[in-house]
C-alpha cells in the first residue's frame, strides 16, 4: 500500500494534483463536480484522477452517477501520514 | 537499412522516452522533494545522458562515428541493436504507466 501510494502520488505525471485531491476529499468527501469547482481543475482531469486513485485503491466511491461521493480507503488512511509526508513539500 | 541506422533510431527513441519521463520525474520532485522523486529524477537523468552519450557517438564523435559506421562486424551490431532495443521496450512500458 505504501509504494502504491509513493509511486501514484510522486512518480506519475498527475501526481501533485492527485494529492490535493486526496487532501480535499480527507478534509470532506465530495463529488468529482465539486471537487474540480474546489481546487479549481477541469472535470475531466479530476475524473481521470479518480479513475487511477481507485485503481490503485487509495479512494473509493459511494453512490453512483451525479451524487457519487469520493473519499480515501481505510488502507490510505492507514498510512495518512506518509501522504502528508508527501505533501509536505507541496506548494497548495 | 544498415544496422547502425536501427541502433540510431532505437537510441534516438530512448533519448525522446527518457525526456519525457525525466521531465515528469524532475517537475514531481520540485513539487515535492521527496526522497522517492528525487531517486525518480536522478535514475531519468542518469539514462539519458547515457543514452544522449551513445547517440553522440553514433552519429557525431570524429572518430567513433566513422568506426562504428564501417567497422563493426554485423554480428556485432546485431547484438548491439537487441540490447538498445530491448531498453526502447523497456522504456516504452514505464512511459506507458507514467503518463497517466
Amino acid at each position: 500500500m505504501k509504494a502504491a501510494l509513493r509511486y501514484v502520488l510522486t512518480g506519475t505525471r498527475g501526481g501533485p494534483n492527485r494529492v490535493r485531491i486526496l487532501r480535499a476529499l480527507d478534509d470532506r468527501p465530495r463529488n468529482a463536480n465539486r471537487l474540480a469547482e474546489h481546487l479549481d481543475l477541469d472535470y475531466t482531469t479530476v475524473r481521470h484522477h479518480l479513475d487511477v486513485l481507485r485503481d490503485h485503491g487509495v479512494v473509493e466511491r459511494t453512490g453512483d452517477g451525479y451524487g457519487t461521493v469520493y473519499y480515501p480507503t481505510d488502507g490510505t488512511r492507514r498510512h495518512w501520514d506518509l501522504v502528508e509526508e508527501i505533501a509536505e513539500g507541496l506548494a497548495l | 537499412m544498415e544496422w547502425i541506422d536501427v541502433a540510431r533510431v532505437s537510441v534516438a527513441a530512448n533519448v525522446a522516452i527518457l525526456s519525457a519521463l525525466t521531465w515528469v520525474w524532475a517537475r514531481n520532485y520540485l513539487a515535492f522533494r521527496s526522497k522517492h522523486s528525487m531517486g525518480l529524477a536522478a535514475f531519468g537523468a542518469v539514462l539519458l545522458a547515457q543514452n544522449t552519450l551513445s547517440l553522440y557517438f553514433y552519429l557525431y564523435h570524429p572518430v567513433l562515428a566513422g568506426w562504428f559506421a564501417t567497422d563493426m562486424t554485423p554480428l556485432a551490431w546485431r547484438a548491439n541493436v537487441v540490447v538498445h532495443a530491448f531498453q526502447t521496450v523497456a522504456l516504452g512500458f514505464l512511459l506507458w504507466v507514467t503518463w497517466d
